[in-house]
């Protein structure tokens, strides 16, 4: 595939990069808001279903650090590392999202909150570097999600069978 | 790009949620019409046209084991819906589920204060 996308419109240069997940949560932005700015929040929704998480340091100001550790329901840890570069109470929160810090790979998401009705609408946007860098991010989240009994287990272990190559 | 005919595209197979319940069921190991059915509850007629569908797109195959056909896992056909979803969207998907769940929670721990 072609990586120059010459002639597409700008809209739709970085959709192949590009991930962008939104929800309407039934509460004022501020509380919203506030989920995002304390680890004693942060630990207690961080990660998919069965996730917990174990926390080294955090510092919830522009150019402060959560180091964490990610423990999966099949007792795998993974490293993290956030550091936020943005941070507009109650409006929005850019981060930068990593396995530590130096992560040549991390990558930036931004975090918008906007009120709908008395609800709020919670959008995360991440624009990847490079396609090569989404399709890393997708893989290593492919990773995280392992061990799980849903459907995404059988996705892993679809891609097990692939990798080994299925006999018989 | 056309659009794929339903039976020829893992996409449409997997939308229809009792052959996803029969894909979860056959990870465990192959097993005949019959025990899906029961295990589903739904009539073998209807379980074994789930699973035609499921073998023309490629996510079922099936052999014949003495007197019985057994159905098993082809997950080589769930590739492309495997790479399509991501686990990243996953990811901040189920993460949004639970900031909902503890939300709630501290709204309602708001007012009752």
């Amino acid at each position: 595939m072609s990586a120059t996308g010459r002639g597409a419109p700008a809209r739709s240069a970085t959709a192949d990069r590009e991930i962008v997940i939104s929800r309407v949560i039934d509460a004022p932005r501020e509380l919203v808001f506030e989920a995002f700015t304390e680890v004693r929040h942060l630990s207690r929704w961080w990660g998919p279903d069965g996730f917990t998480t174990t926390t080294q340091s955090f510092e919830f100001r522009v150019g402060g650090e959560w180091d964490f550790v990610m423990h999966g329901p099949d007792g795998t840890d993974y490293t993290e590392w956030i550091s936020w570069t943005e941070i507009t109470p109650p409006e929005r929160i850019a981060l930068l999202h990593g396995e530590s810090r130096g992560d040549p790979n991390a990558f930036e998401s931004v975090l918008t909150f906007e009120p709908d009705g008395t609800a709020t609408r919670i959008e995360m946007r991440t624009v990847f570097p490079t396609k090569e860098l989404r399709d890393e991010a997708v893989e290593r989240y492919h990773a995280i999600e392992g061990g799980r009994q849903t459907l995404s287990n059988l996705a892993d272990y679809v891609t097990e069978v692939v990798r080994t190559g299925a006999e018989g | 790009m056309a659009r794929a005919a339903t039976t020829s595209d893992a996409f449409n197979a997997i939308a229809e949620p009792q052959r996803r319940d029969i894909l979860v069921l056959l990870r465990a190991g192959e097993r005949p019409v019959t025990d899906l059915a029961q295990e589903l509850g739904m009539t073998q007629p209807r379980a074994s046209k789930h699973l035609r569908v499921l073998r023309e797109v490629g996510l079922v195959r099936d052999r014949k084991a003495g007197k019985q056909r057994l159905y098993g896992l082809d997950a080589r056909g769930l590739r492309p819906v495997h790479e399509w979803t991501g686990g990243f969207e996953r990811f901040w998907n189920e993460s949004f589920d639970r900031l909902d769940a503890y939300v709630q929670d501290l709204k309602q721990a708001g007012q009752e204060e």
